[in-house]
């Protein structure tokens, strides 16, 4: 059995592409260069926006919402901005056509293009939540620790299909790079990370819940609080619901920008 | 070809570039823009020189942004088109080619602050009295020459990896920190002002709010002394560039790993 599922084709391809994009990162990273981003990046985040709410000292703003916050929206950088510039990256690298000429099935491709990053934005979102606790003095004694774990490792997985959505515009634009980019920051306005998304104009909140993180950051600072998984299970059902269909939205994306791509012969347009 | 030449060159070029193509202006102002926007709703209900920090340290953080991904940018491009060893191998010296590029990035950078003051004053409704534009005005372009000349000091060290886009997302934001850019330095720990104090920029904003708020205490140095910090630290970093530059370059011909590396 467990041969037959080892060479299930979607399976299969899943853990080449994986494997592939591991070996492709770390050929051109060095270990202890990802070792510094990822101790650096989340130091640096909370403390800008910590120092600066401690300056300001706004009403109903406290230094523990700014940098549970800013310590799970860090992983933006994996889930989002590696993830978004897949395609990108393939098109640069002039790998793009063989990729789409092969009769692999896309889905499994891309996700195992992208699963590293959900380990490397859940490290990132660990790295700062102790930087919270013992730089910035958040009170992580009553937290829910099983909780937190989940809330890290759900969010994670859904901001990197929502990476995947906002990645399939790169097959057909000449780079992702730049809607990596706004996504990568706008998060810091929408996801609720250093305010409530109450405070923000109604026009805009639809569009905060659409994106996973804003769960995330609501699931997290109550894991914080001590809430438990069936408390937070309405919080992280809407995160999943919001992952799968960023995926499925960014998987039908990416097959009608391939026909469209395919059509205009346009896959390498840059 | 003089070193002007070449320097005019590879300015010309770079803003050729960046016009053929300007939709990369948004990743430089992305993060700039949004900070501030989040520190502008921080700041609302807080009026004078406090809010002040919003919109002058948004402004900075626009340059910084710019000419820290121009330099980040500027050989790494190369690197991936292929240009690389073309550029090296050129009579020009690689420094003033860097230079070229980094005036060009500084250029544009101002651009960037003067976009995020407009959305900051017309989106956000933000006040930027300024008690004395002149004064101001060199403070600003001292601050952007400083942090352009840092941005070369850093460009440096790119050269010699395949990394410099990791380094330079990991650069920007601990700039925006150590200087104090929205917030006083006095909020970071003590072991931090040493880094904060040598950085050109951080004397930049403080002498940009002096001019900006007669009633502005800052540092407590003054104006003068300010733009004289910012002006020296604008000639060291020119200084420790071009050294490192040099003995950069060398090694790259040296080792002839240039693109392995």
């Amino acid at each position: 059995m467990a041969y037959v599922l080892r060479d299930w084709p979607p399976l299969r391809i899943f853990t080449s592409s994986a494997v592939f994009a591991f070996k492709a990162l770390f050929s051109w990273l060095r270990p202890s260069m990802w070792v510094v981003q990822a101790l650096l990046l989340p130091l640096f985040q909370i403390a800008f926006f910590v120092y600066l709410a401690r300056f300001v000292q706004p009403s109903g703003t406290s230094v523990s919402f700014i940098a549970v916050g800013n310590a799970m929206q860090i992983s933006a950088f994996s889930s989002i901005f590696a993830v978004c510039n897949i395609t990108s990256e393939e098109k640069w690298q002039g790998t793009l056509i063989p990729i789409i000429a092969t009769p692999a099935n896309r889905f499994p491709l891309f996700l195992g293009r992208a699963v590293f990053q959900v380990f490397n934005a859940a490290v990132t979102v660990a790295v700062g939540f102790v930087y919270a606790q013992f730089i910035f003095g958040v009170d992580l004694g009553q937290a829910n620790l099983l909780s937190l774990v989940v809330v890290i490792l759900l969010t994670s997985v859904a901001m990197t299909g929502f990476g995947l959505m906002l990645g399939s515009l790169g097959l057909y634009l000449r780079t992702a790079m730049i809607i990596a980019n706004v996504f990568l920051f706008i998060g810091l306005l929408l996801c609720g990370v250093n305010f409530p998304v109450s405070a923000l104009p109604g026009w805009l909140q639809p569009l905060s819940y659409a994106i996973p993180m804003t769960y995330g950051t609501t699931a997290a600072r109550a894991a914080v609080a001590g809430a438990s998984l069936a408390d937070l299970a309405p919080t992280l059902l809407e995160a999943t619901a919001a992952g799968i269909g960023s995926i499925l939205v960014g998987y039908g994306l990416f097959r009608a920008f391939e026909r469209l791509a395919r059509k205009h012969g346009r896959l390498e347009e840059f | 070809m003089s070193r002007f030449q070449t320097f005019a060159g590879s300015f010309r070029m770079s803003m050729t570039n960046f016009f053929a193509d300007p939709q990369w202006i948004i990743p430089n102002i992305i993060a700039p823009f949004t900070f501030t926007a989040v520190a502008l709703i921080f700041f609302r209900n807080v009026t004078g020189s406090v809010a002040l920090y919003a919109v002058l340290g948004g402004g900075m953080m626009g340059m910084w942004g710019n000419t820290l991904y121009g330099a980040g940018f500027a050989l790494a491009f190369d690197r991936w088109n292929g240009t690389l060893e073309y550029v090296m191998g050129t009579p020009s010296r690689l420094v003033w080619i860097v230079a070229g590029r980094s005036a060009s990035n500084a250029v544009l950078g101002l651009l960037n602050a003067l976009a995020i003051f407009a959305v900051a004053v017309f989106g956000f409704g933000a006040q930027l009295g300024l008690a004395d534009p002149l004064r101001f005005f060199v403070a600003l372009v001292l601050t952007l020459a400083s942090l352009s000349a840092l941005g070369v000091v850093f460009c440096s060290s790119f050269v010699l990896t395949r990394s410099a886009q990791i380094m330079t997302n990991g650069l920007e934001m601990p700039i925006y920190v150590i200087t104090g850019s929205m917030f006083p330095i006095a909020l970071l720990p003590f072991w931090t002002s040493p880094f904060s104090l040598a950085l050109g920029p951080t004397w930049g904003i403080d002498a940009m709010r002096y001019a900006a708020d007669p009633t502005y205490v800052g540092m407590g140095f003054g104006y003068a002394v300010d733009v004289a910090v910012v002006a020296l630290t604008l000639v060291a970093y020119l200084a420790v560039g071009f050294v490192l530059f040099l003995a950069v370059e060398n090694r790259a011909r040296r080792d002839a790993t240039l693109v392995e590396v």
